[in-house]
């Protein structure tokens, strides 16, 4: 499903204090693509990701999902439209405490009417012995796969990823990311990913970079390298 | 696919198993006895009316010095009244002292219930009422020699014009040892010497549905009729003047609105302590909410799995507590009434008001409170949530405390963090003190109340006369009810005026008013109407359409009755009557009166006996209240408290990592707990002393006395002392538990 920002501008804090965390962000991601979205802490790379997933509003602007706009839409049908287009991942899993891997899985398999096999789901993430574990006794390497399960599950057309790695070490981070590559590349979903990790740039077709709530750099990577590839 | 997240319930459950035991206690508990007892009320309403109706119960009755004529009988037939003879012979020594009615056997009115056995068929056999025969171990098969007359004993019986065991209308107390009724066939009735019967007509109008004027009237036509018959008559009863019946039938139902209430006020305490636990949950897996809106569950869905937990406790409790209160706590509920009154056998009703009122009532108010919460909270973005941020104001700032010591600054934010929880542990300490007060100081409260009486009451006995008579010893004083209007209650009031003599050796402390319209009043009633000298009060005379507007010129410390003392001279002319006109006879001694110039005999054991009754007619519910408001206290406690220990469970990892040892983080989160326990405890007392205070003033409005509020000091120290054993019971548990937080808490992944 392709992605298209219009004009998206975000502010925070009123009077003086305002603050315009999003200056009028253009542009548009293309369906099966992976975006990575870089910048600096506060340059509203975070926001933007938000707003996209449509658990923030823009202020002004628009987010276009195929034909519907977020901005338009009301809670409910934001809530529809999280339900049935987006997968969360953030960088600190979430996961409920009292629910096995799978169990955690299956809560948003629930939301779908066709969810992906979980017993498959869970082979490709590399969880499938580790099942019934709950989250405590899994590593954050492994909580962040059920994470992605999670999000994954209801096959959505966006993956939105939220510093995915942004709390583990650096092979578990590879780990991670090379998942997400193989996700793309077998359910076709586009993937946004929000890092500070200016390596993960390498992975992603399309790059946005963030200063300052503008996009500085928006380039399409012709030199896409395998996540198993990167270094930092 | 069923819903994923009702699988965490029973781990929610176990994980936190004794916080969820204690609540379904605390509402098992309460609505196992909020049923048990609004059900045995509803099912003896119920069986009384059904048998009042089945056994025809008397409408009045008459006793008279000879039989009526069968004209007169089929005279009253006639107007649609049944009249038959209910002759009776008095035994006054069983077993030493006891008096027995016995009664020739009835077909027509007044029908007995069996209990156990078969009804008397042989001239020798007997039937006994049931609650004298328990008190006196008479069994089915003994022997009872009754006027040299041997019988025996075949059935255990309940009668309708003896639900209340009084052994003349005009006592104050029942008494179910020292008097019983008994039923023989005729044959056996003709056992007795005629010249021992008392000659008792009870009479039943056919026509059951007239209206109470028309019953009047039908009334005042019996009367008539039996003066006009020359008929001489030793007493005269309608139903609603005979003690023996109407004394039941006015003290049923009175304790269900307090029940009712008391029910309410606990399940609004326990629906807090949910919702309060609901919230802490809400805020500790606020970051999964986030996520679970941001992948696309609906505020609606999120609800419905938090308030889970709430439905299932109050369900659960809500059956449970009803299948008990319906089995195994209906026995000592029906015992309450069994051991004090003379009711038929119960036919256990279900009762739909009971079952709403304890179980329909209790679920939707927590489901309410907790809905409420819930949506309040949830109506926070996804985003708030992912962010932990559930504050509703824009910016939190941090309270700017006073430059006080670091610890005393830390524990005033462990207050301030967890202000809810403590508010609501106050409210469920001054609910559980407030039980324990009423439970422990409802003894001292009326002993004090009997002693007052005992203390001031004048004479050791007081004879009311239907007729003036001349006796010797007696002081002759005239007494009147007038009527007063009681604001509080809104209704009228009957206040004893007492026309002294002036000469008066008993009445010499009550300094009786110089004028004619003045009065000193009663201590009772200047506290029951809250008026003070100088005041002016109106008295009514209702049968003679009469108003007298009077003067408070003194109170009395005479604490037995709502009285107002004026000289005699000054009463009766106020009554227009003849200045030395005279109605009752007070005495230290006791006056030799036949029974028939009696309308009203009472002595000062009477008096204090009917005080000392009350109190042992709520001894066992005394000791439940005790019992339940210490378990609320003990649960309330400990699930509050408790929750201040798991939300702080990281910090408290945190500090152990710092260096801090278990006894000083005890000290630093503990005893900001036990500053708000020992608070509450210290500032719930005078609130509750007072609550009681009103409560008694309650009371007042609904019955005809006044019991004046009074608390020894033993009673506070032993509340707070009870509570403070309770709170370091609990605390020892918490300090374990702080012991048992690991530091790698601290160290995990944390956001």
């Amino acid at each position: 499903m392709k992605l298209r920002m219009n004009n998206v501008h975000k502010y925070y804090g009123e009077g003086e204090s305002r603050v315009e965390v999003l200056q009028g962000i253009n542009c548009e991601v293309n369906e099966g693509e992976i975006c990575v979205l870089l910048g600096p802490s506060g340059s509203g790379k975070s926001t933007l990701l938000n707003i996209i997933g449509g658990i923030e509003s823009a202020d002004e602007g628009c987010i276009d999902i195929g034909d519907a706009c977020t901005s338009n839409m009301t809670e409910k049908q934001l809530t529809l439209y999280r339900r049935n287009h987006l997968g969360f991942v953030f960088q600190f899993y979430n996961l409920i405490p009292n629910l096995t891997a799978k169990e955690n899985i299956e809560v948003c398999a629930y939301l779908s009417k066709e969810p992906l096999e979980i017993n498959e789901l869970l082979r490709t993430l590399g969880l499938y012995e580790h099942k019934d574990k709950l989250p405590s006794q899994l590593s954050g390497g492994q909580q962040q796969r059920c994470a992605i399960g999670r999000a994954l599950v209801k096959n959505p057309s966006i993956l939105l990823c939220d510093e995915p790695t942004g709390a583990l070490d650096y092979h578990t981070s590879k780990e991670i990311l090379a998942l997400i590559e193989i996700i793309n590349q077998k359910y076709n979903n586009t993937i946004i990913i929000v890092t500070h990790n200016d390596a993960i740039k390498n992975m992603a077709k399309r790059v946005l970079k963030l200063h300052d709530g503008q996009i500085v750099k928006n380039y399409v990577n012709d030199t896409v390298i395998s996540a198993k590839d990167l270094e930092w | 696919m069923r819903n994923p997240l009702n699988k965490r319930l029973p781990r929610e459950f176990s994980k936190n198993s004794g916080r969820y035991i204690g609540i379904f206690l605390i509402l098992v508990c309460t609505i196992l006895i909020g049923s048990s007892f609004l059900a045995t009320m509803d099912s003896i309403i119920y069986t009384i009316n059904q048998n009042d109706d089945e056994c025809r119960i008397e409408n009045g009755q008459f006793e008279s010095v000879s039989t009526i004529s069968e004209e007169l009988k089929e005279h009253f037939k006639n107007k649609g009244i049944s009249v038959v003879e209910n002759f009776y012979t008095t035994i006054n020594d069983y077993d030493g002292n006891a008096k027995i009615l016995v009664f020739n056997e009835r077909e027509i009115l007044n029908i007995p219930s069996v209990f156990e056995g078969n009804l008397p068929d042989k001239e020798n056999e007997i039937a006994v009422e049931r609650l004298f025969a328990e008190n006196r171990n008479i069994e089915i098969g003994d022997e009872l020699t009754l006027n040299n007359r041997i019988f025996i004993v075949t059935a255990k019986i309940s009668l309708p014009d003896y639900s209340s065991l009084f052994k003349s209308n005009h006592d104050l107390l029942m008494n179910t040892i020292d008097f019983g009724i008994s039923i023989v066939t005729k044959d056996g009735f003709n056992r007795f010497d005629k010249n021992t019967l008392t000659y008792r007509y009870s009479y039943r109008f056919e026509n059951t549905s007239m209206s109470e004027s028309e019953k009047r009237e039908t009334t005042e036509h019996i009367q008539k009729q039996l003066l006009l018959d020359g008929i001489t008559l030793q007493s005269f009863l309608t139903d609603e003047n005979n003690q023996s019946i109407s004394f039941l039938r006015e003290d049923m139902g009175k304790d269900g609105p307090v029940m009712k209430v008391f029910i309410y006020i606990l399940i609004i305490i326990i629906s807090f302590v949910f919702a309060v636990l609901t919230n802490n949950t809400i805020e500790s897996e606020a970051a999964i909410i986030g996520t679970l809106r941001a992948s696309g569950y609906f505020k609606r869905e999120i609800i419905a799995h938090y308030i889970s937990p709430t439905i299932i406790i109050s369900v659960v409790s809500s059956t449970i507590g009803n299948a008990l209160g319906y089995t195994i706590m209906l026995k000592p509920f029906q015992d309450l009434y069994y051991t004090t009154y003379c009711i038929p056998p119960i036919k256990m009703q279900f009762s739909l008001e009971a079952f709403i009122t304890t179980t329909i009532v209790p679920i939707v108010i927590m489901i309410f409170i907790n809905w409420f919460m819930l949506y309040n909270k949830l109506s926070l973005s996804p985003l708030k949530f992912l962010r932990k941020d559930l504050s509703k104001r824009k910016q939190k700032k941090a309270i700017k405390l006073p430059d006080f010591s670091f610890i005393k600054r830390f524990r005033l934010r462990v207050i301030l963090q967890n202000k809810v929880s403590y508010l609501v542990l106050f409210l469920g300490i001054f609910l559980s003190s407030f039980l324990l007060m009423f439970g422990i100081g409802l003894d001292p409260l009326i002993n004090h109340y009997v002693d007052e009486i005992d203390d001031t009451l004048p004479y050791e006995y007081q004879y009311v006369l239907k007729t003036p008579i001349e006796v010797d010893n007696g002081e002759k004083m005239e007494i009147y009810t007038l009527g007063t209007w009681y604001k509080l209650g809104k209704t009228d009031i009957n206040v004893s005026f007492m026309g002294v003599s002036e000469n008066s050796t008993i009445f010499e402390n009550i300094e009786l008013p110089e004028k004619e319209n003045e009065i000193n009043v009663t201590k009772p009633l200047a506290q029951k109407l809250n008026i003070k000298i100088g005041d002016e009060l109106i008295f009514k005379d209702d049968y003679y359409e009469k108003e007298y507007t009077l003067k408070v010129s003194g109170i009395s410390d005479y604490s037995s009755s709502l009285s107002a003392f004026m000289k005699q001279e000054s009463l009766n002319k106020l009554l227009d009557y003849n200045p030395d006109a005279f109605n009752c006879y007070v005495s230290n001694e006791s006056l030799d009166i036949d029974e028939m110039y009696l309308a009203k005999y009472i002595t000062r054991a009477d008096m204090v006996g009917a005080a000392k009754q009350m109190m042992q007619s709520f001894e066992s519910v005394i000791q439940f209240i005790n019992i339940f408001s210490i378990i609320i206290y003990m649960v309330l406690m400990y699930i509050l408290t408790k929750t201040v220990i798991e939300k702080n469970e990281l910090s408290i990892s945190y500090m152990k990592v710092f260096g801090y040892n278990s006894s000083e983080i005890s000290h630093l989160y503990l005893n900001a707990t036990t500053i708000t326990v020992l608070g509450s405890l210290f500032i719930c007392i005078p609130l509750e002393a007072l609550c009681f205070k009103y409560v008694m003033i309650y009371v007042a409005s609904l019955v005809e006395g006044y019991i004046e509020f009074y608390l020894p000091l033993w009673v506070y120290v032993v509340i707070i002392v009870i509570g403070i054993l309770a709170y370091f019971l609990i605390n020892t548990l918490h300090i374990n538990r702080v012991k048992k937080i690991p530091m790698s808490e601290a160290l995990k992944n944390r956001e």
